[in-house]
């Protein structure tokens, strides 16, 4: 069983479609991240999941239970960490976390002991007499997170966790998800940050106009990009022509600029290629000095699978 | 913890907002008590001791509708903020969250009109405590409906000034086509007979009658004014709950209300 199913899911806001026939899983006990600009349908697509929004067309089910036929059984085992803070204005971030963890049945003996901590941990313990109103927007999107952290749904939710939270606290945050996953959660991220998902996906979903363009590891999503990896080699002496040859041949490389001392290549994966770049250098007696590989962001995947950067608008 | 126990805890939370802007409310009710001070001041040159007992049970009731129709404005708030999406989110049937917002307006609305009435108590002798007593959860059912006609308006506005402009109207044309700041007699001397009838009929009339006779006056609790006020609270209690179910429905189709 998939702990997110959804079927041909479609939502339509007037004339416009948000998610457009989406089939998309996630497995039990990973993290997955779900990328795309604003406006790619990733909050819709949450939205839907924690019962919210009804969907125009198609299914959706939650650890194997359908989020229209049964939303309230469906938020008895999802948490959800929104885009914008969501709070009682004039009630302590202590209060809040309290009325969510007993709407959720946490234990009453182990609550404010639990409550402290990720008060704590996400460096809210400070603020714990101002009321929500008067938190910043970093504090605030922290106790929301802090909400979800309290709970340990079956299946947790966060939508751009870290939108306006200092480098500091996103570490601590990815760190608290990461814990979550590892405690036994599900989770899935959206957003639109490509470090915060290399920091936390398993895999990645790729959305796109409200559709799903690719869902892979980050790994195989980079692989999948022909000649994305970048080497540059240098080497004590010029490079001979006899060397050039002998790589070209190699295979699994799509460019290749000798200049000099240096040799730059664009190959499809560069795990591969390298050992066996420097076998055939070591063979014709070539030295090498320096071998730098860079690897294709999640940036350069997006827009290998997109045409669009995800910094661009829709 | 069962789904009605969450119900109860959602009602809980809300009602104890409440409190957090007591300081509003008890602002809100001095300048109706103003109001009708200097209406008793118009009405008879100066405060009488009848007119006082005849103000007293009008301003408690003055306490309950007030109370009330801040359930309008902590929706239309919670509606803004995002919270009753945060509410959507939880374990509880959209009904329930209904309910729970429609009953925390009428707890509101008991509890203030309820301490008003200890307070009135002191100054006003009272002639039947029982019965007093007895009125307390019809005046809640009151509470409920003024708070479902809040929620109402709270549900159709799109604008803060539209709420309160509507919640205005709402103060200005119950208390006003009423009988709390003057007996019908005297209304029917100068406003056209239909006026009349409507502010004799208006639930907070009714209600600061039914305090007047039975609570301050000592008559048997009347069976009629009871009736009345039940049949008027009740339906106004359903339009305030359905429009707010239709507004949460609105918000899982369009996303927002």
């Amino acid at each position: 069983m998939f702990a997110v199913e959804t079927l041909s899911l479609s939502k339509r806001y007037g004339k416009t479609d948000a998610l457009r026939e989406l089939n998309f899983t996630v497995d039990e006990g990973e993290i997955m991240v779900i990328l795309g600009p604003n406006g790619s349908g990733k909050t819709t697509l949450l939205m839907t999941l924690c019962t919210i929004l009804k969907p125009t067309s198609g299914t959706a089910k939650v650890m194997g239970i359908d989020v229209v036929k049964d939303g309230t059984k469906v938020r008895e085992v999802m948490g959800i960490a929104f885009q914008e803070a969501r709070g009682f204005w004039r009630h302590k971030p202590s209060s809040i976390l309290k009325f969510h963890a007993s709407m959720f049945d946490i234990d009453p003996v182990k609550r404010q002991n639990l409550i402290e901590q990720t008060m704590k941990e996400l460096e809210l313990w400070e603020s714990r007499d101002k009321l929500f109103m008067h938190l910043s927007g970093g504090q605030a999107k922290r106790l929301e997170t802090a909400k979800v952290l309290v709970q340990r749904p079956k299946l947790a939710i966060f939508d751009e966790p870290t939108s306006q939270v200092d480098l500091r606290g996103k570490r601590k945050i990815w760190d608290k998800i990461r814990e979550l996953r590892d405690q036994g959660s599900t989770v899935i991220v959206a957003t639109n940050e490509v470090r915060e998902a290399e920091y936390l996906a398993d895999r990645v979903t790729i959305l796109h106009k409200g559709t799903l363009v690719v869902r892979d590891s980050i790994p195989k999503l980079k692989d999948a990009i022909a000649g994305g990896d970048v080497v540059e080699v240098g080497f004590e002496d010029p490079v001979a022509d006899k060397l050039v040859e002998d790589l070209k041949n190699l295979g699994g490389i799509l460019t290749m600029s000798p200049e000099g001392n240096q040799l730059r290549a664009n190959v499809s994966k560069a795990e591969d290629w390298v050992p066996r770049m420097t076998s055939a250098s070591y063979n014709v007696g070539a030295k090498i000095s320096t071998i730098k590989i860079t690897e294709p962001s999640l940036d350069d995947v997006f827009l290998h699978f997109t045409g669009k950067s995800l910094e661009e608008n829709p | 913890m069962s789904e009605f126990s969450r119900f109860v805890h959602i009602a809980r939370t809300d009602f104890s907002y409440f409190f957090r802007t007591k300081w509003l409310m008890a602002i809100l009710i001095s300048l109706n008590i103003s109001d009708m001070l200097v209406t008793g001041l118009v009405y008879k040159g100066l405060v009488s001791f009848d007119y006082f007992r005849f103000l007293v049970p009008g301003i408690v009731v003055m306490g309950l509708f007030s109370a009330a129709t801040d359930t309008g404005r902590r929706i239309w708030l919670a509606l803004r903020e995002g919270v009753v999406q945060y509410y959507m989110t939880l374990p509880v049937r959209t009904s329930g969250l209904v309910a729970a917002y429609i009953i925390s307006g009428g707890l509101g609305g008991i509890v203030y009109s309820g301490l008003l009435l200890i307070i009135a108590f002191v100054v006003v002798p009272p002639q039947g405590i029982m019965n007093a007593i007895l009125l307390l959860p019809f005046l809640f059912i009151l509470a409920t409906g003024i708070a479902g006609l809040a929620a109402f308006f709270a549900s159709i506005s799109r604008v803060g000034e539209i709420y309160w402009t509507y919640a205005q109207a709402l103060q200005v044309s119950m208390v006003t086509i009423s009988t709390i700041f003057y007996p019908a007699s005297t209304i029917s001397q100068y406003l056209p007979g239909p006026i009349v009838a409507i502010a004799e009929n208006n639930p907070l009339s009714l209600a600061a009658s039914a305090l007047r006779d039975s609570a301050f006056g000592g008559s048997a609790l009347s069976t009629g004014i009871v009736g009345n006020l039940l049949g008027v609270s009740l339906p106004l209690a359903g339009v305030g709950a359905l429009s707010y179910w239709v507004i949460l429905r609105t918000i899982r189709v369009k996303g927002k209300p």
